[in-house]
């Protein structure tokens, strides 16, 4: 990591707009918005690993595949490489894709069920053109096998998706991934849905290029063990915003925003001679229709006052490169 | 005083290719009170022994083997009839993998509950309603909310309101399986609070079923391990943290990250758990064990006790010298 800029997300919003039933639309012509990712600003160095965290409904997803330009943004700007992407026509968006790419989160729905292994990992590298003849997409195809360590590749490659188990799956996701040489990997979830004790050979194999090959990762986690053990930098998220961001480690001892104190003190730590986690604030996310006005927090915020309900906080820089989003943080 | 005692049990599944053997000579003994986690990897047999014990095994499952006594009476060989009258709800009950999807969406909850109390109690409505809107506050939902439908609680709440149908009746004892595993941090706490708060203001006897190391630590005064059909270790909860015996306990603790430890490289188990068709010989997990030795896949090593309520199966334990 040299502290470039890899990618800097400025003002991101992502608006869904809501199905409404037909006396709704009859009686009124406003249409409501889930605002699923609403004004977002974070960059990203290269070769780093940062993490967007936060529970279920909080905008993860959508801020890591809008981000890629999967999801069309609502409004906002997204630079990669100092380029403007969100400027970009599909033809020149094409050519970054193979650069830009997401893992996802389910290895049961993200891999095509009548693709062998070998037709899975071999189809990218010929959309993107990166292969002159058969014998190098095979040879591409072993080396990107042996690479997330399912060996011999030869095993493997007439294999169909369900004769694999969910590891094995998840690491062809990883292979499909790696072939394309990507300089910048969303990893969505990729591994909530695995058992723990296979977890940290997935991520070994996912991570190992980013040194080799300076790769750098949004990792989207709901999981704030996994966040403190992986990521280097990460943000908090609530209902659309980041209210919190920093390192990782500065993040764990020394939250200030009162929801990430409350999520730090309900991870459950697997030790039984820890204070057990507690629940300090009741209720759950809501979904993000309609707002409070003022802070977002503020109805389930033991902290919060009259300005809370009326303004909504800014996300502040109030320390080294720790920003914080609440009023009363300081 | 001894509640529950699993003795030698198997349960398997016949299929087109041979039984699964789902859970194969597993030995368990609960006190009153106790809150056992029952901890290991998906497939491993948590469900199978749970349903077990219920006798709720799908029709292809079946007890090939072994006595599950509750109360000092073997309720393998119970009929149906007693079973369901005088075992199911009343002395144990079970709140199922993804329960809190199970509700009917049609009716209020309240309703849904009361209906439980009523087939197995000889209570008229009024009482069961009443008794609803107390189970809610037990639980720690405004008993208001027993008028809503599943649909206007959120997550949290329907999970709550499952813990507090299995108590519908007053059991003494009873499973929950994965009672967290799909709700967020904030709401896995609270209902792990709530867990905590029934074993103590009920005296409640429960069996924690789970994935997840840190629940057991949260919730639990002893923890078994299974793996691959077998149970490898039991323990009282802080001797498996700090002196777990068998090489699985010890590698699924490694692989497990806490949010309170700094930053490591976190550590897989190689390999992948075995097909409960065809398990290895010897010791189950001895493909996947750092510690393999020649022995462990030629003979099954016994289930020891180490020590006054600390037992494991593992060959190191007896090895010479
Ligand atoms: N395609 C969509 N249409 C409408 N709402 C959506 C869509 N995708 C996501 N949402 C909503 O946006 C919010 C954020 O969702 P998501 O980004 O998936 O969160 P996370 O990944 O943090 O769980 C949720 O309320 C979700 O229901
Ligand atoms: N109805 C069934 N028929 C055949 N095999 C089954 C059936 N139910 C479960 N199994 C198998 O039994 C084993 C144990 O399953 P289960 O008890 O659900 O494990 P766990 O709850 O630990 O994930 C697995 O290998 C599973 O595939
Ligand atoms: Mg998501
Ligand atoms: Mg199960």
């Amino acid at each position: 990591m040299n502290g470039e800029i890899e990618l800097k997300v400025e003002n991101l919003k992502k608006w869904f707009p809501v199905r409404r039933g037909i006396v709704s639309t009859l009686l009124s012509r406003k249409t409501d918005y889930v605002r699923a990712v609403d004004d977002i600003s974070f960059e990203v160095r290269k070769g780093e690993i940062f993490g967007l965290a936060g529970e279920s409904g909080c905008g993860k997803t959508t801020a890591g595949k809008t981000v890629l330009r999967l999801l069309e943004p609502t409004s906002g700007k997204i630079y990669f490489e100092g380029r403007d992407i969100t400027a970009l026509n599909k033809l020149e968006m094409k050519e970054l894709r193979r650069r830009m790419q997401i893992v996802y989160q389910d290895p049961y729905q993200s891999l095509n069920p009548r693709m062998t292994v070998f037709d899975i990992i071999a189809e990218p590298i010929q959309v993107h053109k990166m292969s002159d003849s058969l014998a190098e997409t095979e040879d591409i195809v072993h080396k990107a096998l042996e690479e997330v360590e399912l060996i011999p590749g030869e095993d493997f490659v007439y294999r169909f998706p369900h004769e694999l188990s969910g590891g094995q799956r998840q690491r062809v996701a990883v292979a499909r991934t790696l072939v394309l040489q990507p300089s910048f990997i969303v990893a969505d979830e990729p591994i909530s849905m695995l058992d723990v004790s296979i977890r940290a050979g997935i991520l070994k194999v996912m991570l190992k290029t980013r040194l080799a090959q300076d790769v750098t990762y949004i990792f989207i986690t709901h999981d704030l063990a996994y966040a403190r053990h992986i990521c280097h930098r990460g943000a908090i998220m609530y209902s659309g915003k980041i209210v919190e961001m920093t390192s990782m480690d500065h993040l764990v001892k020394h939250p200030l925003h009162p929801y990430t104190i409350a999520l730090m003190k309900a991870v459950p730590v697997p030790d039984p001679e820890y204070e057990k986690a507690r629940a300090v604030i009741g209720g759950e996310v809501p979904t993000p229709i309609n707002p409070p006005p003022g802070c977002r927090f503020h109805p389930r915020c033991s902290k919060a006052s009259d300005i809370c309900r009326k303004e909504e906080p800014e996300l502040t820089e109030v320390g080294n490169e720790h920003f914080v989003a609440c009023h009363h943080a300081l | 005083m001894t509640i529950l005692e699993v003795q030698d049990l198997k349960t398997y599944y016949s299929t087109l290719m041979g039984d699964v053997k789902a859970v194969d000579d597993v030995r368990l003994r609960m006190d009153k009170g106790e809150a056992l986690g029952l901890v290991g990897e998906s497939g491993c047999g948590k469900t199978t022994l749970a349903l077990a014990i219920m006798r709720l095994l799908p029709w292809n499952g079946r007890i090939a083997g072994g006595k599950i006594m509750l109360n000092d009476i073997d309720i393998v060989g119970l009929d149906d009839k007693t079973f369901d009258k005088e075992y199911r709800w009343k002395k144990m009950s079970y709140v199922f993998q993804g329960a809190m999807n199970a509700l009917n969406p049609v009716f209020k909850v309240g309703a849904q509950i009361a209906e439980a109390i009523t087939i197995h109690e000889d209570v008229e409505n009024p009482e069961a309603m009443e008794r609803a809107r107390e189970l809610f506050r037990l639980v720690g939902i405004d008993p208001e909310r027993t008028t809503s439908f599943p649909h206007e609680l959120s997550g949290g709440m329907k999970q709550r309101a499952m813990i507090a149908m299995a108590l519908a009746c007053n059991p003494d004892f009873i499973i929950a399986d994965e009672p967290t595993t799909a709700l967020d941090v904030i709401v896995q706490a609270q209902t792990l609070e709530v867990m905590r708060e029934l074993q103590k203001k009920l005296g409640l006897t429960t069996m924690i079923i789970t994935h997840d190391l840190s629940v057991v630590a949260q919730t639990c005064s002893t923890c078994a391990i299974m793996y691959a059909g077998n149970l490898v270790e039991y323990a009282d909860i802080n001797t498996i943290f700090s002196e777990p015996a068998h090489p699985y306990t010890k590698a699924l603790i490694g692989a497990f990250p806490s949010i309170k430890e700094d930053r490591r490289e976190l550590v897989s188990i190689a390999g992948v758990p075995p097909n409960l068709l065809h398990p290895p010989t010897g010791c189950r997990f001895n493909p996947r064990c750092p510690n393999r030795m020649d022995i462990c896949s030629k003979e099954k090593p016994d289930y020891l006790e180490l020590e006054d309520g600390h037992n494991a199966a593992c060959h190191l334990l007896t090895k010479e010298g």
